[in-house]
This record gives C-alpha cells, structure tokens and sequence, in this order.
C-alpha cells in the first residue's frame, strides 16, 4: 500500500490566526481515518486543505501523487479524485436528486446523459432512495439528502472521500442511515476515507485509525479502540468524557 | 364638465401607434439592458469569491480593471437623470463625435437614441440586480461544485446561474416597468411614442381628461402584461 495523502509540516493560517500547525500524517490507499477534536480544532480545515478549498500556508502536502499548491488545471484534477460530503449537505437545490447525483459525471468527467443517468440510478439505489430520485432536495429530509450528496460525491467515482461533520446536522433519528450508508462504502468499496465526526461508535467500528486534534495540532493516533480505551492525554480524556454523555 | 366617448376615439390610432412604438422601444430597451447588465453586474464582481476561487497570476490585475470600468459605468449611469442621459446622446454626442473625428454628418436618429438610452440605462440597475442575486448564492454551493471538480465556467453557468436568476426575477420586474415607463421622458426628443402622442393630440384639442386617461390606461395595459409575464415565468420556475 502506498500513502495517496501524505502531509508534511503543514500549517495554515487565516490571517494572523494559526489553525494548523506543523501537521505530520500519512494516509494510506483503502484506510478510513476518522478525525475527533473540539471544535475550532482544525479538522474541518485540515480536510478542507487535502480538497484545495483552502490552500496551505506552509509545509507540504500531496495528494494522489500531486504537489499542492499546483496549477488550476492540477488542481481541478484533485477535486475530481478527492470527493467531499458537506455538513449542510449542499444539494443543488434546483435540480433533482437523480440529477445532482449525474452533475458530476456529465460535467466534470464529460460522460453523456444516459451514461450518467445510469451511473446515477445505481447509486441511488445504493443509498436506498431509488423511489426519490425525481424529489428536489427540498422536498427531502435532512438524512436522505445527506445520502443524495454522498451518492453525488461517489459519482466521479473519486479515490478518496472527505467527510466533514456529515450528521451534525441531522436529527437524530435520520443519523443512523448516513452512518449505515458510509459503513458500506468503507467496507464494500475500500475507499480512502477521512471522516471528521463526533460519532465514537462509528468511528470505533469503520475506523482503521482515530485521529485526535486540540488547537490546531495533532494529539493523540492510533487504533480507534485503543486510543478510545486508553487515552494518553488530559484533553483527550476530558473530550471523550463529553463525547460519552451525549 | 363634459366627458366626449368619440374623442377618444378619434385619437385612438394615434394613440396605438405610439403605444406600439413605446412597446418596442421598451422591449427592445429591456433585452439589450439584460444582457448588459448581465456583464456588467459579473464584472462588477469579477474575480472575488462570489464566483468560485480568486484568479491567479495575469486574471488578477485583470479582474481588477473589469471590475472599475464595470463600477464606473454603473455609478455614472445610476448618478445622473436618465433625462439627460437621452438629451446627451441625442444632441451632445453627435457634436462630440464632430469635434473628435471631424465627422460632418454624423446623426443619431431619435428613436435609435431612445433604445440606446434605455439599454445603458437599465443595463446599470439590472447589474445591481444581478450582482445582489449571485452574491447571494449560498457559498457551500460553490464549494459543493467546486469538489466535483468543474470548472469555473461550468459553475457560474450550472450552478451560480439558475439559481441566482430565480431571485432576479421579482427586483428584474420592477425594473422592466420602470424602463417601460421611462420611455414617456423621450417626448424630450421627439420620439413619437405613446406620451408625445397624447401630448400632440391634447394641443390641437384641448381635451385633457379624455386623452391622459386613456393614455394612462395603456400604460397600465402595457405594465400589466410586463407583470403577468414575469409572474409566469416566475411560476414556470420550480419552487426551492
């Protein structure tokens, strides 16, 4: 196996504030990592990086074997191998779910409709909404949009998927069928997956590896159950006592 | 004081004549001014965010300059009565073109300035309009098409387009029966239209009331249909 993400003294910066600081990782081909932290730790912004919606202040970091910062064209090409499931899920909201899930596909990869369509449907079907596919996302609930989005990331057929928060803003009766849906993919497609959540449950069964950030660094990784079980630090602890209440 | 039905009458084809003309000035006025305001109020925001990711090397100063002439054309247009705008095209600018590139018959026709006015002139407040619709676009959105990995063109046609042209429809309303009605001021420069008509007939006869309602009633007739169109498309959209 080789590492598709490999990040190297990486710090970003808004302004004069520091959000990342010196962040070392390495994300092998197939691996499922699953980021915790407070927020306002840095895990949205270090997915963010690997997708180029932000650029790096400083370090390294390459993805799928290309330098970033590159090129806009390069960068495009990124995007195209590196999906991202939104909090807010972001359907386009004048097009229906058949129709989001097909965009990229026919714009992006340049496959014609029917193609596209088809590619679509299965997807749909995979997420369990084939009776939906002709809703807008507005006449869907928040769970079921969010498994439109995830079959819209997976249309490109992209080698990596970013998750960021993807059912913090769920009701929490609509979290179980995101989670289900991301477990499939984690186990019957051997995507690389980098999952920012808060669910420890999920994160202890899918995960491969549980990253821990505070401020900006990372502090803590290992096995999910491991580090879960047994946490070095006080910040950790003290988070995992938060998370466990919940 | 008495109300004569036959006046009215009587001056109805001239009356229509000038409608029409009125009509297609403003139509004519409308389309030109859309697709001016269009570039315009993208231009005005060239380069930022609110469409997709800043430019990089040469696009940025460009982007720079699209976006101060795109501003100084909206700001000049917006700064002065439409009025002038009209008197100054009509009867200033040939002299400048005169003066300039020693051109002695240069002449612009009436109702050629007419369209032109109209044109530049909704074209300024259409591009607030514009500008106002796609800045508020949700930027997830952007981002959302942006990891699909497409390009910026495709995100502004796909994307920031639709969307943002379903929240122009009410202010682009407003604005086409503004336009609609401006074009009575070009009684200033003897173009025919519905209000000079009315004007001409009303010297010779001397009958206010009759003609003014009449001719206040086909504005309203013309704004009318303005409207309704408008609300069609507005329902022909899909609700979101």
């Amino acid at each position: 196996m080789s590492s598709i993400i490999e990040l190297k003294n990486v710090c970003k910066s808004f302004g004069k504030t520091e959000v990342l600081h010196n962040i070392d990782l390495s994300i092998q081909e197939g691996e499922v990592v699953v980021v915790i932290g407070p927020s306002g730790s840095g895990k949205s912004t270090l997915i963010r990086c690997i997708n180029c919606l932000e650029l790096i202040s400083s370090g390294e970091l390459v993805v799928d074997t290309i330098k970033i910062p590159a090129e806009r064209k390069k960068m495009r090409q990124i995007r195209l191998e590196v999906g991202m499931v939104f909090q807010q899920f972001n359907l386009f909201p004048h097009l229906t779910a058949l129709d989001n899930v097909a965009f990229g596909p026919t714009k992006a990869r340049k496959m014609n409709k029917l193609k596209a369509a088809e590619i679509a449907r299965d997807l749909l079907e995979k997420v369990g909404l084939s009776a939906f596919q002709n809703k807008l996302p507005g006449q869907l609930s928040g769970g079921q949009q969010q498994r439109v989005a995830i079959a819209r990331a997976l249309a490109v057929s992209p080698k990596v998927l970013l998750f960021d928060e993807p059912t913090s803003a769920l009701d929490p009766e609509m979290i179980g069928e995101v989670l289900d849906v991301m477990k499939n993919i984690a186990k019957d497609s051997g995507m690389t997956m980098v999952v920012v959540t808060h669910e420890m449950g999920f994160a202890a069964q899918v995960g491969d590896r549980l990253i821990f950030m505070d401020d900006g660094r990372i502090v803590e990784e290992g096995k999910p159950g491991e580090v879960m079980k047994n946490p070095q630090s006080d910040r950790l602890k003290d988070f995992l006592g938060h998370v466990k209440h919940h | 004081m008495d109300f004569e039905f036959s006046v009215i009458t009587e001056s109805l084809p001239a009356l229509l004549a000038g409608a029409k003309l009125t009509w297609i000035i403003t139509i004519l006025g409308i389309v030109g001014g859309m697709i001016c305001g269009i570039l315009a109020g993208l231009g005005r925001i060239a380069g930022t965010e609110a469409l997709g990711e800043e430019p990089h090397g040469i696009f940025k100063p460009i982007s720079v300059l699209i976006r101060y002439i795109s501003s100084g054309y909206v700001e000049t247009i917006r700064g002065t009565p439409i009025i002038v705008q009209a008197m100054f095209l009509y009867f200033a600018f040939p002299m400048l073109v005169k003066a300039v590139f020693d051109i002695d018959r240069f002449r612009i026709e009436a109702l050629t300035a007419a369209v032109i006015t109209i044109i530049f002139n909704a074209g300024a407040y259409i591009a607030e309009i514009v500008r106002g619709s796609v800045i508020s676009v949700d930027k997830g959105l952007l981002e959302a098409g942006m990891s699909l990995g497409i390009s910026r063109f495709q995100l502004i046609v796909y994307v920031i387009g639709p969307i943002a042209f379903r929240r122009m429809i009410p202010p682009l309303g407003n604005q086409f029966i503004i336009s609609l009605k401006d074009t009575s001021l070009f009684i200033v420069i003897g173009v025919g239209e519905l209000t000079r008509q009315g004007q001409e007939i009303m010297a010779s006869n001397f009958r206010a009331l009759e003609i003014w309602l009449t001719v206040a009633v086909m504005y309203l007739i013309m704004t009318t249909v303005l409207a309704w169109s408008l609300r069609r498309i507005e329902k022909k959209m899909k609700i979101f």
